[in-house]
């Protein structure tokens, strides 16, 4: 068996903390993982993407994802879902991307426009065995205070779906580990998510 | 991750290659580790950092990686076990003393960990190979492949090194160290911690003609370590057929998952001794072989090597490595593939190049994302201030920080980048040989490390035109994550000691010095242009918190940042905010398609340094939650 999910936004979001957190998960349940975290000069603003990878040692190697061959891909920042389509195939991938803009300064500069929540999901369809859209960051800045909360809440929604094979316990052992510090928000977080996740498992 | 390097033996945990290396390390006793961060290295000494006194080992943040690799070569010769960590770039700034002790050898075991960056995912400058400091160096080499062989090798690197009284190269790459994997933990080994360096004229003495005794001796235990070692350390997994691929660091990693993809078997030989190779162990490996596959990122290394072991083993073995993949950027499953595919004739399921025309397609006129400086970034307002000042006609030497992100859009400001503190080094050639008017920026770490020697040079020659230094001080090692330097009074232990003032370290190499605060335009443009009118070697030092440190120090107080707001009103859509100071926090939006932009500001990601307000011609920008409030 193996499991591929790619995470992508934006430095600072809290992608990297992510990462941890479903590493650990599947860490928990006795996968093998491998994963790579492409962080360096983008400390704030860059891209990130991130991979997290688990199954069996004799089939995961590799510490990043194939051209092409994500199994999940879970974006932060909406157009960033465009750039992570290097990694995805209609049969293979699946897209959840969090409505949620952080427009880079070049857009002003350059003026090369921010694209459109539908032109994003046009461009990205080619590429998508299926795609869920959820405001994740603004119900976190809504219930939680902070914008921050919408990765947590996503992982819940990938869960709450079924989405990624990871146990619901096993994620939230990860999350409190994880984040001590704002380790009851990021609990709420994943339930709230979860929830979200279920409902939508339900009426698809 | 967190505290997990410390858990049980025989506990599994994932954990980052450079965090396995510590583990590696405490497994082996390390008791003094000394280190300069630089990424991908960066989270070696972090993760010391972090449990030093709980481990109860000795580790420090020195001031650069020459001073590092002394200090604990001096711990390694007095019996304690030690160990000294660096980016690629950093070892060359240590490598003026590694030699020495290459012949002198040492006492304890001595690991001194590179990390390499092909793709410079980290770095700018160059992709260098340190593998060729190895064999220049004459020091034995070791190559993990992941972070569960990171904590292998790392720990028979001390085992290596007590052996043979050798200081152990542990090689690494950026897809190593920044990787995660699963790793089994063995048991932490307490530190030895305190020892006493002996007087031995037949070990230290390195003048001729016992300096060629020395080197004798170096050349002896090479031998003994390959020979003991090299059929011991490199593996062979069997296979099927004629074609074998020979591979070492994370290419084993591709070359393991593409040959699985393709359904392929061939015997794969597993370089982990990358200096000395062992001339047997490659020679047993090809000779029964038509032809072979050298999977290795970067310089042809361990290619030439088969090369000349081929002319005598098996002159007829067709050699394939750097004539099929590229010497720059990195490797990945991508490109190993089609390689595989060439050699072996067989097809995979998926035309890459094909799936790529088809990205493209579908990320044409995309907003690009580049890494920039992140909002409220006292630099940003230092490169303005410094623009309105000196224009777009000075010279701006760039150096190795936060502020290379100066050299993109819309700031262009690091004209060259070459080295830490190299930007006033070059600075003060082109100084004598033009008129030009150069302002060299150099970060406060940076001063610290390498920028001293350069501005001393100034004051001896006192010659030629001198450029304005403007040291971006910020507090602390801030791009590598935050690491403590002999200016942010606290050490790598955590402890408190009285900070380096970097005026009073400029007026005794003999410059004259200003200070400004680094968020307000109308200081540091006063300084500015009193340092412009001025002759002779000069400074400003621009002062500001990192902005993310000031944020978490906020959070651990429960307070707030301040709270900004574009007035509607006033705005006159002027573009300045945008495209000239250009704060990622700072969106122009079009609500509706063809409609007239709106400038706003972000609250999720303003760090509230107030430096806008301050920009904006029409006093458009103002508080509306002050700091501190809840």
């Amino acid at each position: 068996m193996k499991f591929d999910v790619m995470l992508t936004g934006v430095g600072g979001e809290g992608v990297l903390t992510t990462q941890v957190m479903i590493a650990r998960a599947a860490n928990i349940e006795g996968h093998y993982v491998r994963g790579v975290q492409l962080h360096g000069l983008a400390q704030r603003g860059g891209v990130i993407p991130t991979f997290v990878r688990f199954g069996s040692e004799k089939e995961v190697s590799s510490p990043g994802i194939m051209q092409a061959n994500a199994d999940l891909i879970l974006a932060f920042e909406a157009l960033e879902a465009v750039r992570a389509t290097y990694y995805a195939r209609k049969e293979k991938t699946t897209f959840v991307i969090n409505d949620y803009s952080l427009v880079p300064i070049y857009a002003s500069l350059f003026n090369i426009p921010y694209l459109t929540m539908s032109e994003i999901i046009k461009r990205i369809k080619p590429f998508a065995k299926r795609i869920h859209v959820f405001k994740a960051s603004h119900l976190g800045r809504e219930k939680l205070g902070n914008a921050i909360f919408g990765n947590t809440i996503l992982v819940g929604v990938v869960t709450g779906i079924g989405l990624l094979p990871l146990k619901e316990d096993s994620l939230r052992e990860a999350i409190r580990v994880t984040a001590p510090r704002e380790m009851e928000n990021n609990v709420k977080a994943f339930e709230l998510g979860l929830q979200l996740g279920r409902e939508k498992r339900s009426t698809r | 991750m967190k505290m997990d390097v410390l858990e049980e033996p025989g506990k599994k945990v994932v954990l980052l290659g450079n965090e396995a290396i510590v583990r590696g390390a405490l497994e082996a006793g390390v008791g003094f580790v000394a280190a300069y961060p630089g990424t991908p290295s960066s989270e070696v000494p972090m993760t010391f950092s972090r449990i030093a006194k709980k481990v109860g080992l000795y580790f420090e943040y020195s001031s650069n990686e020459k001073v590092a690799f002394e200090a604990a070569t001096g711990a390694a010769w007095s019996g304690v076990r030690a160990m000294t960590s660096q980016k690629h770039f950093g070892l060359n700034v240590a490598a003026d003393s590694i030699p020495p002790v290459a012949y002198t050898g040492v006492r304890a075991g001595f690991v001194v960990m590179v990390a390499d960056d092909p793709s410079a995912w980290s770095s700018a400058q160059t992709e260098q190979d340190t593998r060729y400091y190895a064999r220049m160096f004459k020091l034995p080499m070791l190559e993990p492949s992941n972070p569960q062989e990171c904590l292998d090798y790392t720990k028979l690197a001390f085992d290596l090194s007590e052996e043979f009284e050798i200081p152990v190269f542990l090689r690494t790459t950026t897809k190593i160290n920044h990787s995660i994997g699963t790793v089994r933990f063995g048991e932490i080994k307490k530190p030895k911690i305190r020892g006493r360096f002996q007087k031995d004229p037949d070990k230290y003495y390195n003048l001729k003609p016992h300096l060629q005794v020395l080197h004798e001796r170096l050349n002896e235990k090479l031998r003994q370590i390959e020979e003991k070692y090299g059929q011991k350390l490199n593996k062979v997994f069997p296979g099927e057929g004629k074609i074998g691929i020979i591979t070492s660091g994370v290419s084993f990693e591709y070359a393991k998952e593409a040959l699985l993809e393709l359904g392929l078997k061939p015997p794969i030989a597993k370089i982990v001794l990358t200096h000395p190779i062992s001339k047997s162990f490659v020679s047993n490996f090809i000779k029964d072989k038509e032809a072979v596959l050298v999977l290795e990122e970067l310089e042809p290394i361990l290619e030439n090597f088969v090369k000349q072991i081929a002319k005598e083993a098996n002159p007829n073995l067709v050699i394939h490595g750097k004539d099929l993949l590229p010497k720059s950027d990195e490797y990945n499953l991508e490109r190993v593939i089609p390689a595989l595919e060439k050699i072996f004739g067989k097809k995979f399921g998926i035309d890459f190049d094909d799936h790529k025309k088809k990205v493209d397609s579908a990320s044409k006129n995309l907003t690009p994302r580049k890494p920039v400086l992140c909002p409220g970034c006292p630099h940003r307002s230092t490169f303005y201030a410094v623009k309105k000042v000196f224009g777009d006609e000075a010279i701006y030497a760039g150096d190795i920080g936060c502020y290379i992100l100066g050299a993109l859009d819309p700031i262009n400001m690091q004209d060259f980048i070459v080295s830490m503190g190299a930007g006033i080094g070059v600075s003060h050639g082109i100084g004598i040989v033009s008129d030009q008017d150069v302002v060299a920026f150099v970060g406060d770490s940076t001063f610290f490390h390498a920028a001293m020697p350069a501005i001393l040079n100034y004051r001896f020659n006192n010659a030629g035109k001198t450029p304005l230094i403007v040291v971006l001080d910020n507090a602390i090692t801030a791009m590598t994550g935050h690491q403590p330097h002999p200016g942010s009074g606290f050490t790598g232990m955590g402890e408190k000691v009285e900070p380096v003032k970097i005026e009073d370290v400029v007026k005794a190499l003999g410059a004259q010095v200003k200070v400004s605060n680094a968020f307000s335009q109308k200081q540091l443009i006063q300084a500015l242009q009193e340092l412009k009118s001025i002759e002779g070697p000069k400074v400003l030092v621009s002062r500001g918190g990192c902005r993310l440190l000031t944020r978490r120090q906020f959070r651990a107080k429960g307070l707030t940042l301040p709270v900004f707001e574009i007035d509607q009103e006033k705005c006159t859509k002027c573009g300045i905010c945008t495209n000239d100071f250009a704060c990622p926090a700072i969106v122009k939006a079009t609500v509706e398609p063809g409609g007239e932009p709106v400038y706003s500001i972000n609250p999720d990601i303003c760090l509230g340094c107030a430096v806008c307000v301050q920009i904006c011609p029409e006093g458009a920008i103002h508080a509306v939650k002050k700091e501190g409030e809840k």
